[in-house]
This record gives structure tokens, sequence and C-alpha cells, in this order.
């Protein structure tokens, strides 16, 4: 990286000195102040220029792609090494990355061992690996792993779910409560009814796992007691 | 099993030369038992105990599949 310095009766003149001698915004450059500059006293005595030390900033585009490719590789790596110790056998573990999303797909586990009931260990090591990555990369990246197409899956599913419950509230004119679930199936169903002007959806309970309660909307009636 | 916890623990911490696992086995139930430097200590536990859960959740399944039991104990 190339450094350059420049002298001027102020701080701000010697940056725009630096800008238009190197043809550049000023964006462009880290500016360390290595002299503020000094009038002196009246502007008689001891009167010192303003020094400045200029870096040109490396394009920002370049520097990004590496970074996140790293976070993919860290987080392939982790997972193949966790499943090669599990030990399961005969699964390829393929990783892209879009925007601050790394997706992990695990192929070849046909017991459903890495699922588990009702995706639990598929969510365990999701975390772990969610763990692992963000510590060792500074941007945060969301991990996702999947196995056997599961989360398109379990998302199906609940919004089969969601949809059935509606239908049952709104026939029977009472809330109608799921099961525990984690905050993105709780989202799954949410969204699943959120068009649906009939039906109201709340998140009851502590925690991290919480219920969904569907209700319907009284017709002209005052608003609900939840 | 000691080496899945290993690894896990190790990639968890930041003073992974400090991580200590030992394994107890029994018959059925084989007992693992994870030593971290004090300062990691919150690192393998995590907030209210999820990443302690997701590695028990994740050695669990990897008992499951000798036909096993496996207890993870965090040691002070």
């Amino acid at each position: 990286m190339q450094t350059y310095e420049f002298q001027a009766k102020t701080d701000e003149e010697a940056i725009e000195a630096a800008c238009r001698q190197l043809n550049v915004s000023q964006d462009e450059i880290d500016i360390e102040i290595i002299e503020p500059g000094s009038t002196g006293i009246f502007g008689l005595v001891g009167g010192r220029k303003a020094k400045i030390k200029v870096t040109l900033k490396a394009p920002e585009a370049p520097e990004e792609p590496p970074e996140d490719e790293e976070g993919v590789q860290v987080a392939k790596e982790a997972l193949e090494n966790i499943l090669a110790l599990i030990p399961v056998e005969g699964t390829t573990v393929t990783a892209d990355r879009s925007d601050g999303t790394i997706n992990l797909r695990i192929d070849g586990d046909k017991s459903g061992l890495l699922i588990g009931r009702k995706g639990r260990t598929l969510d365990a090591l999701q975390f772990i690996i969610n763990k692992i990555v963000n510590k060792s990369i500074e941007k945060r990246a969301r991990v996702l792993v999947d196995s056997e197409d599961y989360r398109q899956r379990r998302q199906d599913f609940l919004i089969q779910m969601a949809l059935k419950m509606g239908d049952k509230a709104k026939k029977i004119q009472k809330p109608v409560t799921t099961n525990l679930l984690n905050p993105h199936d709780r989202r799954i169903v949410h969204l699943a009814l959120r068009d649906d002007e009939e039906l109201d959806t709340k998140g009851r309970g502590e925690g991290i796992m919480k219920k969904v309660v569907i209700i319907p909307k009284k017709q002209n009636a005052s608003p609900g007691r939840l | 099993m000691k080496d899945l916890i290993a690894y896990i623990a190790k990639a968890l911490v930041d003073k992974p030369e400090e991580v200590v696992v030992t394994e107890v086995e029994g018959e059925q139930t084989s007992v693992i038992e994870l030593k971290v430097a004090k300062e990691d200590l919150g690192k393998v536990i995590g907030k209210q105990g999820r990443t302690a859960r997701a590695m028990r959740t994740v050695l669990s399944a990897a008992s499951t599949k000798i036909n096993k039991r496996s207890v993870l104990e965090i040691l002070e």
C-alpha cells in the first residue's frame, strides 16, 4: 500500500492538497494526522505546518469475497470434521454462500440420524457450526445446515399444519394452539397465516421454544383478550 | 465419542490447549467429562445452556449409532 506525506498550513488544506495531487476523493484515502497545524501565538511565534500521512485505500470490492469464502471454508471443514467423528460415512457436504448466509448441505445420510427428532440434531449441528464460524470471521454470517431436504419438507409440513389449524379455528371460533416450536418454525407459521384476514397469530410462552396461538378474529367484536 | 466432544469444544473456546476430555465407559452408558479453562466455561455452556444442549444432542445422535448412551458432564 502506498503512503504519501503532505504539509500545509492547516489539516484541511493538507487533506485538500493530497486529494488534488493524488486525484482521488476523500473517501478513497486513509488520513493520519502526524502533526496538527498550529498558528503559534498570535500567528507570529512558533507557527507550525500541519503534516498528514495519506494512505490510498485498496478498492473495497476485491477485499470482501475472500473473507466470505473463508467463512464458507471454515463452515464446511467444521461440519465435515464433526461428521467424520460421529462417525457417519458416505456423506458429502456442499457449501455455498449468498449474502450473509452460508448454506451447508449434507447428502447421503439415509438413516436420518443427522436430522433427529423434529430436526433437533440438525439444529444442534447448525448452532455449533454457527458458533465456530462466527468466532473465526469478523462479519457475522448465518449458517444453515440441511440434510436430505429436511428444511424444505419441514416448511411444507408446517404450512400445511398452519392452514389446517387456521381452518379449525375459524370453524369452532376459538383459538387453536400449536405445539412448542422454535423461532424459525414459528416464523413459518406466522407467515403462512399472515394474509388470512380472519385470523390473528400470536406467540405464547417463555424462552426459545414457544407456542403459536391462532385466533379467529371476531366479526364486529371488541379486541380479543389475547 | 471423546474425540467428537474434544473437537467441538476446541473449536469453540479461546484456549483449545486447555481442553481436557475424559471418558468413563460403563456397560451401556459412558460419561464424558469436559474440562476447559475457567474463562471458556461460558463458551461451552452458552446462553441458557444452549451450546451445552447442542453438544449433548450431537453426542446422543452419535451414541445412538453404536447403540449406547452417553452423558456429557461439564466440569468446573
